[in-house]
């Protein structure tokens, strides 16, 4: 089964004043990525700019309306996805548990629709 | 009666059937349906041909072709089914077969209906559906809500394992300390609504040997877990006591008042023998002090012996440490009681959160209890009263209404008395 490792973090954790926290997670998640592929186990993945770059168009009865910001205003926001091919969904949560962070955070393990 | 024969064969071997075609086939819903189907197909041919050798094996066999037949229907490739035995049984091939020969797949079974991505109350629920056999209405009166919510429930329960894909395995040991927690409070909870009813011919009469069979499953396959072992110890003490839970006129009998010489006596042996291998391990947990509580009170030889309440308090003071909730509180203030007093029992019962305990009959019975024991009658016809408004079963119901009776009685007998 496929499934989408969304991950939800406080992004202030990574503004530090050198940058060395975010270059840290990225050889950290350069490394978990690398592991998946190694194992033919990583389908794709992306990892998204701060929830501050986000525009968010909704739709209410028809209309369209657009506003600066992520769709939901929480203090963790999603920082990126992982989407993974493994037998089930405890295999999942495990790699979602071995999943890089800086600090408190959440992974969100959602299968992908089968499409067969 | 070929309908009773039936009924009680589904009761006793429908976990293990339907553990296995849920195990074979990967699907709780197509087990579930398709052992219907067996069981209806059984309903119409056990009158006609008389009753199989083994109701089990017989179940089985139909319920499996059902469940191929079922999916050729829906039109699924059979992607994770092996290929369907050619040619398909014949009455009398299943009439021969062995019960003995169905895979044992309940405990993984348990292990699917209590993982963590359940929701955790359904988990006891889907459990004592499908492991159990308990009906839905059952199930739903046991845990006081109504029958449409709790099969709601289960729906979602199930519809989250297919879709969610969780494994029909029992996890790997890495996993076990997250994943036992949670088997195990499902069972304490699945057990404890069969342990309530004292006379054991309730709706729960007969998971009580469930309980039996499947924590001796579980202890088997976790030899080295404690709380396991401890709990498997916990279910052989109470279900020895269980022959002295009624007197003669069917009302219950108290702990402290059982004779001892009713108990029996190859349970308690096997439930020492288990909390011995638990305390070997040197891991100390709240099961193995709940199990040591009920082997303080297996160990009395005859009713001449006093109770053991001094070690029961002294077990239910380190089981706080672990487990500090409202009814190990409660559970608590009864041997406070025997030990250090009724007023004393009363200001911890009192300290309680009163709210929380509005519905739980036993809060009201001890309450009255103790009301009685200090003099104060008319307290404690009240509170007996707001025990018997629960509902409590039969046996309960006689026993608190003749505590109530002489409750009133003492009233009645001080306001007679000058002064």
């Amino acid at each position: 089964m496929q499934y989408a490792l969304l991950i939800y973090e406080d992004e202030a954790v990574y503004r530090d004043e050198n940058g060395r926290a975010w270059q840290e997670i990225i050889a950290q998640h350069e490394a978990f990525a690398g592991e998946l592929a190694e194992k033919g186990l990583l389908r794709g993945g992306a990892g998204l700019k701060t929830a501050n770059t986000a525009t968010t168009v909704r739709r209410t009865a028809g209309q369209h309306g657009l506003h600066d910001g992520p769709f939901a205003e929480s203090k963790e926001q999603l920082g990126g996805f992982y989407l993974i091919e493994v037998p089930d969904l405890d295999e999942a949560l495990s790699w979602a548990r071995k999943l890089p962070m800086a600090g408190d955070g959440s992974v969100e393990v959602r299968p992908v629709i089968d499409e067969d | 009666m070929a309908g009773s024969l039936l009924d009680q064969a589904a009761r006793t071997h429908g976990g293990r059937v339907i553990a296995a075609l849920a195990a074979r086939f990967r699907d709780l819903d197509l087990a579930e349906e398709a052992f219907a189907e067996a069981c209806l197909s059984a309903a119409q041919s056990w009158p006609k041909d008389g009753e199989p050798r083994d109701p089990a094996a017989w179940l089985y066999s139909v319920a499996q072709r059902r469940a191929l037949d079922m999916l050729r229907r829906r039109g699924v490739r059979t992607r994770l089914v092996p290929d369907p035995p050619s040619p398909p049984p014949s009455a009398e091939d299943v009439m021969v077969d062995d019960a003995r020969l169905i895979p044992d797949e309940r405990l993984r079974l348990i292990f699917v209906c209590c993982h963590p991505a359940v929701a955790p109350d359904a988990r006891a629920a889907l459990t004592l559906r499908l492991v159990c056999g308990l009906s839905t209405q059952a199930i739903a009166r046991a845990f006081l809500v109504p029958e449409p919510t709790l099969a709601q429930r289960l729906v979602r329960a199930k519809r989250k394992i297919a879709e969610a894909g969780v494994p029909f395995e029992v996890p790997g040991p890495e996993a076990w300390p997250e994943r036992i927690g949670a088997v195990l409070s499902t069972l304490e909870i699945a057990y404890a609504k069969a342990h309530e009813d004292a006379a054991g011919v309730g709706q729960h009469a007969g998971y009580a040997q469930e309980m039996l069979d499947l924590t001796a499953v579980l202890a088997d396959l976790l030899p080295n877990e404690p709380e396991c072992l401890a709990f498997a110890a916990l279910v052989r003490y109470a279900e020895a006591r269980r022959p002295a839970r009624l007197d003669d006129t069917g009302a219950m009998t108290p702990l402290s008042e059982q004779d001892p010489a009713l108990w029996r006596r190859p349970l308690i042996i096997d439930a020492e023998a288990l909390l011995h291998r638990a305390a070997r391990r040197r891991q100390p947990g709240p099961r193995q002090l709940q199990a040591a509580i009920h082997a303080a009170w297996c160990s009395r030889a005859d009713l001449d012996e006093p109770p053991p309440w001094p070690s029961v308090l002294a077990l239910y003071d380190a089981l706080l440490c672990w487990r500090d909730d409202r009814v190990v509180r409660l559970n608590r203030a009864v041997a406070v009681a025997e030990v250090e007093g009724p007023a004393r029992a009363l200001a911890e019962v009192d300290a309680l959160d009163a709210v929380a305990f509005r519905d739980f009959g036993p809060f009201h019975a001890v309450r009255a209890d103790l009301l009685a024991r200090l003099g104060r009658g008319d307290e404690a016809v009240a509170a007996y009263d707001r025990a018997l408004a629960l509902e409590p079963a039969p046996a309960e119901r006689l026993w608190l209404e003749r505590r109530r009776g002489m409750a009133l009685l003492q009233t009645r007998s001080s306001r007679r008395s000058p002064g």
